[in-house]
C-alpha cells in the first residue's frame, strides 16, 4: 500500500509539472502581449517595456517558468503588484489579486456546489438505477429509464434559468442562488444552493441511473451470482450483498472523474447561477488571457483529478476484495 | 476616459457575452450583436447641448437638489465586471471612473444641468483653474472644508503628491498627459526625468506656495489642462495613506462614500464618509446611506433581473450593462420597463480606418466612403439602439466644438452610392483597386464583411477579406507596416475637447507601431493645424478650430465613420435620480436616491 501511494504521488507531481509547463508554453504561443493590458490607452514603447520588466516578461521563457515554479516554495516580489509570499502562484493579470488566495477564496463555493450535488446525484442515481435493475422490464424500470433519458437530454443553461424564473421570480419559494459560507449560516448556505444542486443533479443523476442499471444487470448475469442463487441464496440477498459491489467499481471510477471535473470548475453551472467559484474564475482567466490565473486554475483542476484518481484506486480495494493494490 | 466595446467569442452559448465597454482604445470588433428586428427605435439619443467652462459660483456646493429625493437606504449596483482599478492613478476605464466618483475627488469635474449642458467646474478647487500665459502655467485654489475620510484637511501638498506618485514604475495603466507635460523635456520619456516621490525627491514643476494653492508649470501651453485634471486618473491620494501597489484595493476617500469591503469579482460595499461636506461639492449628492455592488452578471442576466424587478433588484441600477440585444424589442414594447430605461449618446465613436500608407490615392479612399453600406451594416448590428447613430465626422457630438457635417452624403444615401464611387474611382490612379479588409472573425462581423464586400464590389473594388482572431486583433493591425487596407477601430476623447479626440489619432508625427494613428495619416497641414488648435485658449474658438480639422481629416478620407455609440440600459423601480452620464457614457450614481 505504501509503495503504491509513493509511486502514485511521484507520478502525480510529474503530471502536474508537465501540465503547467504545457499551459505556460501554449499561452505564449498566442500572438498577444499581456503587457498591453497594463499600459494606458496611448501606450508609449518605454511604458510597455517597463510593464514587461515589472511582470518579468522580459526574461527568457524558461527563466519565467522557473520563477513561477520556484515562487510556489519561496515566494516572489513583483514591481507591478508588490510582494507575493509562498505559496505564490503569481498575481492575476486581470484583478491584480494573488492567484493562490483567489483560488482558496473561490474553492469553498465550488466545493459546496460539488459536494451537495454529489450527495443528490449518488443517492438518487444509484437508488433509481438499482430499482430499475431490480424491476427490470417492469413499469418502474421504464419510468426510471425514460426519465433518465429526459434528464440527460436537458442542459443546465436551459433548465437553470427556467427553474430560477419559476421558483424565484414567479413563485418566490426560494431565494436567488448565491453562496453564503457554511460556517456563517448553514441554513442560508443550504437554501441558497438548493436550486444549483437540483439542476446539476438532474443532468448527472440521469447518467448514474443508467450506469447503475446496466452495471447491476451485468453483475446479475455473472457466474458468481448464478452460483450464489444455485446455492439457495435469496434474490434480495444476492442483489444487495454481492451484485452491487461489482457494479460499484465502474461507478466509482466515473464518479471520481466527475467529482474532480466539478471541483476543477463547474463552469456552466457557476456561470448560469452567477456563483463565483473556480469555474467562473477559469472562464474569466481564458477571456482575459490571464496567464497566472489560467495556470493556477489548470494546475488545481489537474491536481483534483490526479488526487481523486488515487483515492478511487484505493477505494477499489475496500469495495471489491478481488482488487489488490500491489 | 477610455471606453470601448470588446467582443469576445466564447465556446458555448451560455458563456456568450454581450458588448462590454472595457478599457482602452477600441478593442474588439465593431458592430453589435445581431438582432435584425431592432432596426426601428422610437428613442432619441440626445447629445449634450453645450460644453462650457463654469465660474467659481458654479463650483460651489451643494449640488442642486434632485426633486423628490430623500436620503437613506441602500442602492444596489449589478454589472458584469468588477472594477479593475480603484487607485486613481491607475484608472482610465469609464467604468472604473464612474464608481471612483463616489470616493475620489479631482481638482475639476463636470456638472450637468437640467437642460443637458455640461460645465467644467471646480471639484476640490474653487473654480475650474486659471491661466495667464495661454495655458503654460495653471493655478488652482482648494476650497475650505475639503477633507479626507479621517477628517484631515486635503492640502495642496496632497495634490502635488498625487501627481508625483504617477511617475512611479507600478503606475502604468492611467493617463500620462500631465506627466509628459510636467517634465522639462516633452520629447524624452517622463520617467527618465523624474522617478516619483518614493525616493524622497519632489517634482519642481508643481508649486505649493501655501496649503491651498497649487501651481502647475507645464513645458508647453495646454489651454485645456483644466479638463485634463478632471480625469479620475488625476484624483487625489494622501501621502500618509499611500500603500503603493496595495492602494489599488483600498483607496482613501475624499468623496461622499468610503469603501467598507471589496471582494474581487464578487462585491463592493460602500458607506457614507462622515467627513465629506456636501457644501463643498457641486456635483455629488450622496442620498443613499450605502451602496452594495455585485459583479458577474452578463447583460442577459441583468436584463432579466431588471425586467423581473423583484426584491433587492428594485433598488438596483447598473453602471454599464446595457439591455441584452435580444431583449431590446421586448423592452421597447414594455411601457412599465421603459419608464425605468435610460438612453444616451456616449463619447465613443467607431469607424473603419483606411490605411493611408497603402491606399495612397485620396480618390480611392473617397470612393470607399461613398460606396460604404452604412445602413445595411447598422441593420446587421441590430439597429441604432444596439450600435449607434450613423456617424459622419471624426468628432463625437459629445465633444466641445462638434459641428454636424456630412461631406460624403452618407445621411442622404446611407446605403452607399456605387455610381458616385465609380466616378471617383474613374478619376483615380486605379479604377479597379484591390482592398484588403481585415476584420474580427465573429458571427456578426462575418455578416458585416459580406455586406461590405457586396457594396464595394458594385463600385468596382476587389475586396479581399482577412479574418483576424478577436483576441489578437489589435496586435495584428498595430504594426505600421501591417498588410491591411481597411480595419475597424474606435475612440473616445479623454476629455470633451477636440485635442484628445483628434491629435492621438491623426497627428502624423505620432505614427508608431501600436500607436492610435491606425490610419497612418501624415498631412503636414493637419499637423500644423493641430499645433495651432492646441494654442487656442478660448474654449469656443478652440472648438471651432478642432471642427475645422475634423473636416480636413474627412477631406483626406482617412476613416469611414461608423457610429456615435449609444447606450440603452434599465434600472429598478425603487430608485430615483438614475441618469445617463454623457462623460462616462453609462449610468451615473451621483443623483440616485432610494424610494
Amino acid at each position: 500500500m505504501t509503495s503504491f501511494l509513493v509511486r502514485r504521488v511521484v507520478g502525480a507531481l510529474v503530471i502536474l509539472i508537465f501540465i503547467s509547463l504545457i499551459t505556460f508554453y501554449l499561452f505564449y504561443a498566442v500572438p498577444r502581449d499581456p503587457a498591453r493590458a497594463f499600459c494606458g490607452k496611448i501606450c508609449p514603447p518605454e511604458t510597455l517595456e517597463l510593464v514587461r520588466h515589472n511582470l518579468g516578461m522580459d526574461k527568457p521563457l524558461f527563466v519565467q517558468y522557473w520563477l513561477w515554479l520556484s515562487a510556489i516554495f519561496v515566494g516572489r516580489d513583483f514591481t507591478q503588484f508588490g510582494p507575493c509570499p509562498a505559496p505564490c502562484l503569481g498575481y492575476s493579470f486581470a484583478t491584480q489579486e494573488p492567484v493562490f488566495s483567489t483560488i482558496v477564496d473561490r474553492f469553498p463555493v465550488t466545493l459546496s456546489l460539488t459536494l451537495g450535488a454529489s450527495v443528490v446525484i449518488l443517492s438518487f442515481g444509484i437508488l433509481t438505477g438499482m430499482l430499475a435493475a431490480w424491476k427490470v422490464g417492469q413499469p418502474l424500470d421504464k419510468i426510471a429509464s425514460s426519465s433518465s433519458v429526459i434528464g440527460a437530454s436537458l442542459q443546465i443553461y436551459f433548465i437553470g434559468p427556467l427553474v430560477v424564473f419559476l421558483l424565484v421570480d414567479t413563485l418566490g419559494l426560494l431565494p436567488r442562488p448565491s453562496y453564503v459560507p457554511f460556517t456563517e449560516d448553514p441554513l442560508t448556505w443550504f437554501v441558497h444552493l438548493l436550486i444549483p444542486w437540483v439542476v446539476l443533479s438532474i443532468i448527472f443523476t440521469a447518467n448514474y441511473t443508467r450506469m447503475t442499471r446496466s452495471q447491476m444487470l451485468e453483475q446479475l448475469a455473472e457466474d458468481y451470482v448464478r452460483t450464489a442463487r444455485a446455492k439457495g441464496m435469496s434474490g434480495r440477498s444476492v442483489f444487495f450483498r454481492f451484485a452491487w459491489r461489482g457494479a460499484m467499481i465502474p461507478i466509482i471510477t466515473i464518479f471520481g472523474v466527475d467529482l474532480a471535473t466539478l471541483l476543477g470548475g463547474a463552469i456552466i453551472t457557476e456561470q448560469t447561477f452567477t456563483l463565483h467559484g473556480i469555474g467562473e474564475l477559469a472562464v474569466r482567466a481564458v477571456l482575459n488571457t490571464d496567464l497566472p490565473m489560467l495556470l493556477g486554475v489548470t494546475v488545481v483542476g489537474a491536481a483534483a483529478i490526479v488526487i481523486l484518481n488515487i483515492v478511487v484506486d484505493v477505494l477499489y480495494a475496500f469495495i471489491d476484495p478481488r482488487v489488490r493494490l500491489n | 476616459m477610455r471606453s470601448h466595446r470588446r467582443r469576445i467569442a466564447t465556446a458555448t452559448a451560455v458563456l456568450a457575452v454581450g458588448a462590454l465597454a472595457l478599457a482602452g482604445c477600441a478593442k474588439g470588433g465593431g458592430g453589435g450583436a445581431p438582432s435584425a428586428a431592432a432596426s426601428k427605435t422610437p428613442l432619441e439619443n440626445k447629445a449634450v447641448s453645450a460644453i462650457t467652462v463654469g465660474t467659481a459660483a458654479d463650483s460651489t456646493g451643494p449640488a442642486p437638489e434632485v426633486p423628490g429625493a430623500k436620503p437613506g437606504g441602500t442602492a444596489n449596483m449589478i454589472d458584469r465586471d468588477d472594477f479593475s482599478h480603484l487607485d486613481p492613478g491607475r484608472v482610465y476605464l469609464n467604468y472604473n471612473a464612474s464608481v471612483s466618483l463616489l470616493f475620489t475627488r479631482q481638482l475639476t469635474n463636470y456638472k450637468e444641468d437640467a437642460s443637458g449642458s455640461i460645465k467644467l467646474v471646480g471639484d476640490l478647487a474653487t473654480d475650474a483653474g486659471t491661466t495667464t500665459d495661454g495655458g503654460k502655467t495653471w493655478q488652482f485654489t482648494l476650497k475650505d472644508g475639503v477633507k479626507w475620510q479621517d477628517g484631515t484637511a486635503i492640502t495642496s501638498g496632497d495634490i502635488k503628491y498625487s501627481f508625483e506618485r504617477l511617475f512611479a514604475d507600478f503606475i502604468t495603466e492611467g493617463p500620462d498627459y500631465a506627466e509628459s507635460w510636467l517634465v522639462p523635456d516633452p520629447n524624452k520619456p517622463f520617467r527618465d526625468q523624474y522617478k516619483g516621490p518614493y525616493d524622497g525627491k519632489e517634482l519642481d514643476t508643481i508649486e505649493t506656495p501655501d496649503d491651498k494653492t497649487v501651481i502647475f508649470h507645464l513645458n508647453a501651453p495646454h489651454p485645456d489642462f483644466n479638463f485634463t485634471v478632471a480625469m479620475t486618473g488625476y484624483g487625489a491620494v494622501p501621502k500618509a495613506k499611500d500603500t503603493k501597489q496595495k492602494y489599488d484595493k483600498q483607496p482613501f476617500s475624499s468623496g461622499p462614500y468610503q469603501i467598507v469591503s471589496h471582494t474581487t469579482d464578487k462585491s463592493l460595499e460602500l458607506e457614507r464618509n462622515p467627513n465629506w461636506d456636501k457644501n463643498t461639492d457641486p456635483i455629488r449628492h450622496a442620498y443613499p446611506d450605502k451602496f452594495h455592488m455585485e459583479f458577474g452578471l452578463q447583460s442577459q442576466q441583468s436584463t432579466e433581473r431588471f425586467l423581473a424587478d423583484t426584491g433587492a433588484d428594485k433598488q438596483a441600477f447598473t453602471f454599464h450593462n446595457a439591455v441584452a440585444p435580444e431583449r431590446v424589442q421586448e423592452v421597447l414594447g414594455n411601457a412599465e420597463a421603459m419608464k425605468r430605461s435610460i438612453q444616451g449618446l456616449t463619447p465613443f465613436t467607431t469607424f473603419y480606418n483606411i490605411n493611408t500608407k497603402r491606399v495612397t490615392d485620396v480618390n480611392v479612399r473617397k470612393a470607399i466612403i461613398t460606396a460604404w453600406p452604412a445602413k445595411q451594416l447598422q441593420q446587421i448590428a441590430g439597429g441604432e439602439i444596439n450600435s449607434g447613430k450613423i456617424a459622419t465626422t471624426v468628432l463625437s457630438p459629445t465633444v466641445l466644438g462638434y459641428e454636424a457635417s456630412d461631406q460624403y452624403g452618407k445621411l442622404a444615401k446611407p446605403e452607399g452610392d456605387p455610381e458616385a464611387a465609380k466616378k471617383l474611382l474613374a478619376s483615380s490612379s486605379t479604377p479597379t483597386p484591390t482592398i484588403v479588409y481585415a476584420y474580427n472573425q465573429t458571427p456578426t462581423q462575418e455578416k458585416i464583411t459580406i455586406a461590405i464586400k457586396d457594396a464595394l464590389s458594385k463600385a468596382g473594388f476587389n475586396v479581399v477579406a482577412k479574418p483576424l482572431n478577436p483576441a489578437t486583433y489589435y496586435d495584428a493591425i498595430g504594426p505600421v507596416d501591417n498588410q491591411y487596407d481597411v480595419y475597424w477601430g474606435g475612440w473616445a476623447a479623454d476629455w470633451p475637447t477636440g485635442s484628445t479626440a483628434i491629435q492621438p489619432q491623426f497627428d502624423g508625427r505620432l505614427i508608431a507601431d501600436n500607436a492610435p494613428n491606425y490610419t497612418h495619416l501624415n498631412v503636414p497641414e493637419i499637423n500644423t493645424a493641430i499645433d495651432e488648435a492646441n494654442k487656442v485658449t478660448d474654449p469656443t474658438a478652440a472648438g471651432k478650430a478642432w471642427a475645422a480639422i475634423d473636416r480636413q481629416i474627412m477631406d483626406q478620407a482617412a476613416i469611414v465613420p461608423e457610429y456615435y455609440q449609444t447606450y440603452f440600459g434599465l434600472y429598478g423601480s425603487g430608485l430615483g435620480g438614475v441618469r445617463f452620464d454623457p462623460i462616462q457614457g453609462e449610468q451615473s450614481a451621483l443623483d440616485i436616491w432610494v424610494k
